[in-house]
C-alpha cells in the first residue's frame, strides 16, 4: 500500500486492519519530528481533496440507481363496469405519487404503465422517474391481449438502455379481470424463461368472478406468493397501497435487491 | 540483489489503493466486505481488489481471503516459471478455499479482480464478478469483463459460486495504467468519461506522496457524489511512471 512504498518496505497490506490505522497516526505524529520524511499538512489534503471531488462529479452518474416498477393494467372493456377503470386510474396515480414523495429511499423509483385492451397491448406510460410522471387516465375498451403486454415487459426490462445493468431487480405488477383473448402461454413462458425479467418481482390482482386465479398463479411462478383478489374497487386501492408499501420498503432496506414481503392484511399498519 | 529482484526494481511500478464503507454497512455498523492488496516482489507489482458478496456470512473473510490466495497464487506462478494465464487464475479459487477454512465457500463468496505488472515485460489482468478492471494502452482504455451474469446491481459471479474469470495480457510498453474498482465504483462511472476518470488517477492522485494520495482517495470515496449510493467502494492502481517501461 501506498505508505509501505513510502517507507521502502515493500510488502503486501491490507487495508481497513488496525494495523493501517496505527501506522496513519503514527505518521501523523511523527510530522513533527526532526529528519523525518514530511507527510503534506491536513488543510493541504482537504484542500486537494475538494478540488478532487468536483472533478468526480464529473466522471459520475448523477442520479440514484433505478428500481423500475412496470405496470401491466388490464383496460378491456370489462373494466368500465362497476367503476373498476376508475378506481385503477386513481389506484395507479396514488401509487406514483406516493413514488414521488419517496424521501427516504436508496433508490430512484421508476414507472411504466403498459395497457393492454383495444385489441393490443401498448406503452401507455414510458419508464421515467416518478417525480417526471403526470399521469394521463386511460380508458377501457376491446378485449384482453394479456400475451402481447408480456411480449412488451421482456423487451422493456432485457432493454439496457432503458433500464441499465446499475438499476435494481424490477417489480412488475399485473391487474386484471378477465382472461387472456390472445395467445399467452409462450409470452409468458418467455417472460419467465429470459435472462432479466425472469429475476423481476412479481405482484398480481384479480379483479371480480370472471378473473383466473390459477393463470395469474402461474404469472407468479412461486407457489408461495399470493394472487391477491378484488371484489369491489376499494380492493384495487387497498392492492396497490399493498405495492407502494413493499416497493418503497424495498428502497428503504439496506439492499433495494432483497424482496420485502409485507402483510398485505396489515395496510392500515402503515403511514403512506 | 537477484535479477528478478532487479527486475522487478527496474519496472518501477507503483501501486496504489483504498477502500472505504459504503452508507449501507455504515448505517448498519458493518465492516467494509471490500478488500485490497498491493504487493511487489520478485514477480513484479501487483494489486487485488475483491468485493464480498453481501448476502453471505463471511463475506469480508471471503474477500481478504481472496486477496491473499492471489498473492499466494501469483507468488508459486511466478516460482514455477510463469506458465499461462489461465494457469495463474486456475491457482487461485483451490488456494482461496484452503484460506477460508474453515469456512464454507457459500459463506465466503467473492469476487476477485487482479492487475500484475510481471517482471517478464507483460501486464495481466483478470476479472472475476463485478467490478472494473481496465488499462489504459496507447492512450485508449480496454476493459477486461464479461457482461454481467443477471444485469441487475449486487448481483455478481464469484470465487465460491462458480463464474467465468474474464483475463487478458498486455505489454507493459504500452500500458501507463491498470485500474481496478469494485462495482460501488464502476456501477456508478460514467461510461462517456471512464478515459477522464483514470486520467485524473494518472495525473492528480498517483503524482501525490503516498500518504496524501491515500488520504485523497479514501477522502473522494467518502464523499462519493452519486445520490444515494449504498456500496463499499474500493480503488486499486498500478501507475507506469514514465509510460510504460519501454
Amino acid at each position: 500500500m501506498g505508505w509501505a512504498k513510502y517507507l521502502e518496505d515493500i510488502t503486501s497490506r491490507h487495508n481497513g486492519t488496525s494495523l493501517v490505522q496505527r501506522h496513519l497516526q503514527n505518521e501523523i505524529g511523527r510530522d513533527a519530528r526532526p529528519n523525518k520524511p514530511k507527510a503534506p499538512a491536513k488543510s493541504r489534503l482537504n484542500t486537494q481533496g475538494e478540488q478532487n471531488m468536483s472533478k468526480l462529479k464529473d466522471f459520475t452518474v448523477a442520479t440514484a440507481r433505478p428500481l423500475p416498477v412496470i405496470v401491466l393494467a388490464d383496460v378491456s372493456g370489462s373494466m368500465s363496469a362497476n367503476g373498476k377503470i376508475n378506481a385503477l386510474n386513481d389506484a395507479i396515480q396514488s401509487m406514483i405519487e406516493s413514488f414521488a414523495a419517496e424521501d427516504h429511499s436508496r433508490a430512484e423509483i421508476h414507472v411504466a404503465v403498459i395497457a393492454f385492451g383495444k385489441g393490443d397491448a401498448r406503452l401507455h406510460q414510458p419508464l421515467l422517474p416518478a417525480a417526471q410522471i403526470k399521469w394521463e387516465r386511460v380508458g377501457a375498451a376491446g378485449n384482453t391481449p394479456m400475451g402481447a403486454a408480456f411480449d412488451l415487459v421482456v423487451t422493456m426490462v432485457e432493454d439496457h438502455a432503458q433500464i441499465p445493468s446499475r438499476a435494481y431487480r424490477p417489480t412488475v405488477v399485473l391487474v386484471s379481470d378477465g382472461q387472456p383473448t390472445d395467445e399467452w402461454r409462450e409470452p409468458l413462458q418467455r417472460m419467465l424463461a429470459s435472462d432479466r425479467a425472469s429475476k423481476a418481482s412479481r405482484f398480481v390482482l384479480g379483479i371480480g368472478d370472471d378473473a383466473d386465479p390459477a393463470m395469474l398463479a402461474e404469472f407468479l411462478a412461486d407457489p408461495s406468493a399470493r394472487v391477491y383478489s378484488a371484489h369491489e374497487a376499494r380492493q384495487i386501492k387497498n392492492f396497490f397501497r399493498w405495492v407502494t408499501m413493499s416497493v418503497t420498503q424495498r428502497t428503504r432496506s439496506v439492499n433495494p435487491n432483497s424482496v420485502v414481503v409485507v402483510d398485505p392484511t396489515a395496510l392500515d399498519d402503515y403511514d403512506f | 540483489m537477484t535479477s528478478k529482484g532487479y527486475m522487478a526494481r527496474r519496472l518501477r511500478v507503483d501501486y496504489f489503493g483504498a477502500s472505504v464503507a459504503g452508507p449501507a454497512h455504515r448505517a448498519l455498523r458493518k465492516p467494509n466486505e471490500d478488500q485490497w492488496l498491493g504487493a511487489s516482489g520478485a514477480f513484479g507489482s501487483l494489486v487485488v481488489v475483491s468485493d464480498g458478496l453481501g448476502s453471505k456470512d463471511r463475506a469480508r473473510h471471503g474477500a481478504r481471503k481472496a486477496c491473499v490466495a492471489t498473492l499466494r497464487a501469483v507468488r508459486a506462478w511466478h516460482k514455477n516459471g510463469t506458465g499461462s494465464l489461465d494457469d495463474l487464475v486456475g491457482r487461485i479459487e483451490p488456494l482461496w478455499l484452503e484460506e477460508i477454512a474453515p469456512f464454507d465457500r457459500s459463506d465466503c463468496a467473492a469476487t476477485c479482480l487482479l492487475a500484475l505488472a510481471h517482471h517478464d515485460g507483460r501486464t495481466y489482468v483478470a476479472a472475476l464478478g463485478d467490478g472494473m478492471a481496465a488499462v489504459r494502452t496507447c492512450g485508449a482504455i480496454e476493459r477486461v469483463e464479461y457482461p454481467r451474469a443477471s444485469g441487475f446491481s449486487n448481483e455478481t459471479q464469484s470465487l465460491g459460486s462458480g463464474g467465468v474469470w474474464a483475463k487478458r495480457c498486455f505489454e507493459c510498453s504500452e500500458i501507463d495504467i491498470a485500474v481496478l474498482a469494485s462495482d460501488g465504483v464502476s456501477d456508478d462511472l460514467r461510461p462517456d468519461r471512464l478515459a477522464d476518470f483514470v486520467a485524473w488517477l494518472k495525473d492528480e492522485i498517483a503524482a501525490l506522496r503516498p500518504v496524501a494520495r491515500w488520504h485523497s482517495l479514501r477522502h473522494e470515496l467518502n464523499e462519493w457524489p452519486t445520490p444515494r449510493h449504498l456500496d463499499d467502494k474500493t480503488i486499486a492502481v498500478l501507475a507506469w511512471p514514465n509510460g510504460g517501461t519501454a
